[in-house]
């Protein structure tokens, strides 16, 4: 059988595959950069527009601190500096007036846009009036539409008057927009809906400028020599576009990436014997339940007591360790790991029995013997639903077994995050009220603690299919906090009104910490001096450097 | 011919529009694009108020469809949220070559579209080259040779791959000769990506880069393909022409290539003539692992965001080259077959 021209045979095709590989294998030499100095970041999400006005996709963002900085900008401890004005804006040194109302700007005058041409104060003006109009379809108008009307009576004084006094204001201006570039094409086209520089922005202000945007691959920024802080010790930030979870880790670990971030719980092992170091970083997201108290909810969820049990009879420490390899842990509140938690509240323990005692004491108990606590023939069954995100999934399986050994039975759900997300209008299962329990990760307008979702006023409906309370929460007295806080423009009255307010959603568990759930980012090996903040993680990226 | 070619055409006209009519309106169904403008929270319900009436997302479904394929541009619509429409629309609608701007990207859809379709092309046709290439050999000896001692190794290492989940594969290729060969020192392949844009998007580069996803491609669909045409040309070797050809003394080379393998392709070429749209939809998976900027990764972006322009568009492209595909297909089966006729 193993005839001479069957040898033949296969002998050429070893021949040609493995001249395929090795004439396909590059050698390190041949692939690695010639003597100029370039970071690799790896995004599983490509950046959908660079402009500041047309996204809030968080890859996008980020990208910001390298080509077009904000107006003020946080460091590793999440601390406020001033980036493009001489100082922050207080009430102290006048840049904040005394009923609150107005915020005096005072813009650095040695700022070049990477084309040349001077910051002033019209490209804030452009800025605000390019948000506001309604020829351009902005991702949001916040907190544009709060200003009453913005001055600049000179090229580097910018004067913002609020019909009231607005607390988060430090949200305003996060990246600007040269007007010399982009009013042009605003009155040729009517809108910057489909402006080029959206795609490839000729002008921006930072340590490097954009350079390139091959869609799908990567994106390209160099060194700014206009800049006007320190000068950049890297030559290039190349951004490569990696969607596959797997395919990040593999790349970090080959070297092929020097960053990474959102690494899951289970590669942090794996990378870090590859010597990738994995830093977490507090952006204040943390992982919770939305427990609803509306009308389809189940009755039982009215009832502090039933609220407090779910809560007691989870081991949440347990979860943190076992799901999420104890990189982190549970929280107490919203606003964890900020001055405006409430430094006594602690996390509810896992304490089972106190559980049972409190849907014993509401009167829940199991009188028919089928495992379920009941109620006047309702049986105490929760539709617990969230995304499709693997850990959410294990989680859901945890807890159910944990709130059945209590007696509560639970549904679980899932769905993809699109239709998990959708409004009330658009019939959304979590807006409109279908589900008792609702866990995902969220965050308050951070770092300013503003948030939303517990008002009167967001409840979904008819009438409002936009709302954002979606556990149909009105309390009253915690409503008018929260009315208070976004008018307080002093920060020690602030941080009071809201140590009130995380006591009040601590105690009546209105949301229930799972863990706190922080950035996970991978730093490659060769990759030196890189600090990392919760809000603008790149902010330091001047000073990255090669080892 | 050409009578029944452009009848072909009249006919696979209608038949687009009732395919993006039904396709437009599953996709108002596949999740809300406004619940992912708000980032990685959720969005305001003033934004999204004011983005649903910007963007024409209150209209009733019907109506978004007909300013999808005809255009806004004869209608006022309320922009600013008086109650009151004042400004013509923009949209010029996809039957004046309009399809609309990507509600992610912020740029025409077609240019979001056309800026992958290269990429896709050069994965997918150079993998389907690879494919049909290898498995004609591979069929075409097995079926010469059956079971022979390489009709069965091949046959295995076919079937091996065939049930190999494609993520699997894919990355553990990427582990072996990618990480692992790097780690050892051994010349290697590149993990991720189209090509290094240190060194540029040089043929070979896009060759190096294309080597892994290529082979998962190939290694998956190998089976399928080389089977068929093994049995195909078994049937083919046994008829009675083929006897006649032997019997006449023709060359072997000839009998097998020209007589059996010609005969036997009219089935081949059907699937593969069915396939071949498909391709321009990119491989989902193989694309997403290995990082390849293509049609596969677009679609399942923008699906995900509800991004109606560009899905429709790479639907509607999908749609038309099944219906041109088709008719090439009926084409190469009458010089295949010269006893088919169109009249």
């Amino acid at each position: 059988m193993l005839n001479k021209s069957f040898i033949l045979k296969v002998l050429v095709l070893v021949m040609i595959a493995s001249l395929g590989l090795s004439a396909c294998g590059g050698s390190p030499a041949a692939t690695a950069p010639a003597a100029s100095k370039v970071a690799t970041l790896i995004f599983t999400q490509e950046p959908d527009t660079m402009s500041p006005l047309y996204t809030n996709m968080y890859f996008s963002q980020i990208l910001h601190q390298t080509w077009n900085v904000w107006t003020w900008q946080y460091d590793e401890k999440n601390q406020v500096y001033p980036v493009l004005v001489k100082e922050m804006p207080s009430m102290e040194n006048g840049g904040i007036s005394a009923d609150g109302k107005t915020i005096t700007l005072h813009l650095r005058e040695d700022v070049l846009w990477s084309d040349g041409e001077k910051l002033t104060s019209a490209d804030y003006k452009f800025t605000y009036d390019m948000y506001m109009n309604p020829k351009n379809t902005v991702s949001t108008t916040y907190p544009y539409d709060q200003i009453a009307s913005l001055e600049t009576p000179d090229d580097f004084t910018v004067v913002i008057n609020f019909a009231e006094p607005f607390a988060p204001w430090l949200s305003l201006f996060h990246g600007i927009l040269p007007e010399h570039v982009l009013q042009p094409v605003f009155e040729k086209d009517g809108t910057l809906d489909t402006a080029a520089w959206n795609k490839a922005p000729s002008a921006g202000i930072g340590p490097f400028k954009f350079d390139k945007w091959e869609s799908g691959s990567y994106l390209r920024f160099v060194r700014n020599d206009k800049w006007f802080g320190e000068k950049a010790k890297l030559d290039q930030i190349f951004v490569r576009i990696v969607p596959d979870d797997a395919s990040q880790v593999a790349a970090l670990k080959a070297g092929d990436g020097d960053l990474g971030i959102f690494i899951s719980y289970p590669d942090i092992p794996a990378l870090e014997e590859a010597g990738v170091s994995v830093v977490t970083v507090q952006s204040g997201y943390s992982e919770g339940w939305f427990i609803s108290m509306g009308p389809k909810a189940h009755p039982a969820l009215q009832d502090v007591r039933v609220r407090q049990a779910l809560v007691y009879s989870v081991d949440r420490e347990k979860i943190a360790k076992d799901l999420l390899l104890g990189k982190t842990k549970p929280g107490a509140s919203l606003w964890d790991n900020s001055p405006y938690v409430d430094p006594s509240l602690q996390p509810y323990p896992y304490d089972p029995e106190k559980a049972k005692s409190l849907l014993d004491e509401a009167g829940w108990k199991d009188t028919n013997g089928d495992g379920s606590r009941d109620k006047d023939g309702v049986e105490l069954v929760l539709r617990y639903g969230t995304t499709t995100k693997e850990v959410r999934q294990s989680t859901q399986a945890v807890v159910q077994q944990m709130w059945a050994s209590v007696g509560v039975k639970t549904d679980l759900t899932n769905y993809d995050s699109d239709i998990f997300f959708a409004s009330y209008g658009d019939k959304g299962p979590a807006y409109t009220g279908e589900l008792d329990v609702m866990e995902w990760s969220d965050v308050y307008q951070f770092p300013d603690p503003n948030f939303t979702y517990f008002l009167c006023s967001e409840i979904p409906s008819d009438e409002s299919p936009q709302g954002v309370n979606a556990q149909y929460l009105c309390d009253e007295e915690l409503d008018g906090l929260f009315q208070q806080q976004a008018t307080q423009v002093d920060t020690n009255a602030r941080i009071e009104t809201f140590h009130k307010i995380t006591k009040i959603v601590f105690d009546q568990v209105y949301w229930a910490s799972l863990w706190q759930d922080p950035d996970i980012w991978a730093v490659g090996k060769r990759l030196a001096d890189v600090k990392l903040s919760g809000v603008t993680p790149f902010y330091n990226a001047e000073a990255w450097d090669l080892k | 011919m050409t009578r029944y070619i452009i009848r072909r055409i009249l006919q696979g006209i209608p038949l687009v529009f009732l395919v993006s009519l039904v396709l437009f309106i599953m996709m108002q169904n596949m999740g809300d694009p406004l619940a992912t403008m708000g980032g990685r929270s959720v969005t305001r319900k003033e934004d999204r108020a004011r983005l649903s009436r910007q963007l024409g997302l209150d209209q009733p479904v019907l109506v978004q469809y007909f300013y999808w394929l005809v255009g806004n541009d004869f209608v006022k619509i309320d922009i600013d949220g008086d109650g009151t429409p004042e400004t013509y629309g923009t949209r010029k609608g996809v039957l004046r070559g309009d399809f609309g701007t990507s509600l992610v990207a912020r740029e025409p859809a077609m240019e979001v579209i056309l800026s992958r379709l290269p990429n896709t092309l050069i994965l997918m046709l150079t993998s389907e080259f690879v494919v049909i290439f290898g498995a004609l050999l591979i069929g075409v000896y097995s079926a010469l040779k059956q079971y022979s001692l390489l009709d069965n190794i091949v046959t295995t290492f076919s079937f091996v791959g065939y049930s190999m989940p494609i993520f699997f594969l894919a990355l553990s290729l990427m582990y072996i000769f990618a990480v692992n060969f790097k780690r050892w020192g051994l010349p290697y392949l590149p993990t991720v990506g189209m090509y290094d844009p240190q060194v540029g998007d040089t043929p070979a580069q896009v060759l190096i880069h294309m080597v892994l996803p290529v082979v998962t491609i190939a290694v998956n669909s190998f089976s399928a393909y080389s089977r068929y045409i093994r049995s195909t040309m078994l049937e083919a070797l046994g008829q009675d022409y083929i006897r006649t050809a032997r019997a006449k003394g023709l060359p072997k080379r000839e009998i097998v290539f020209i007589h059996a393998l010609k005969n036997a392709s009219l089935p081949i070429v059907t699937i593969v003539g069915l396939d071949l749209p498909f391709l321009l939809g990119g491989a989902l998976v193989t694309e997403r692992i290995f990082a390849w900027p293509g049609m596969g990764r677009l679609f399942i972006d923008h699906v995900s965001r509800g991004d109606t322009p560009v899905v429709m568009g790479i639907m509607v492209l999908i749609a038309i080259s099944v219906v041109v595909f088709q008719i090439l297909t009926d084409i190469v089966y009458a010089w295949l077959d010269p006893r088919i006729r169109y009249s």
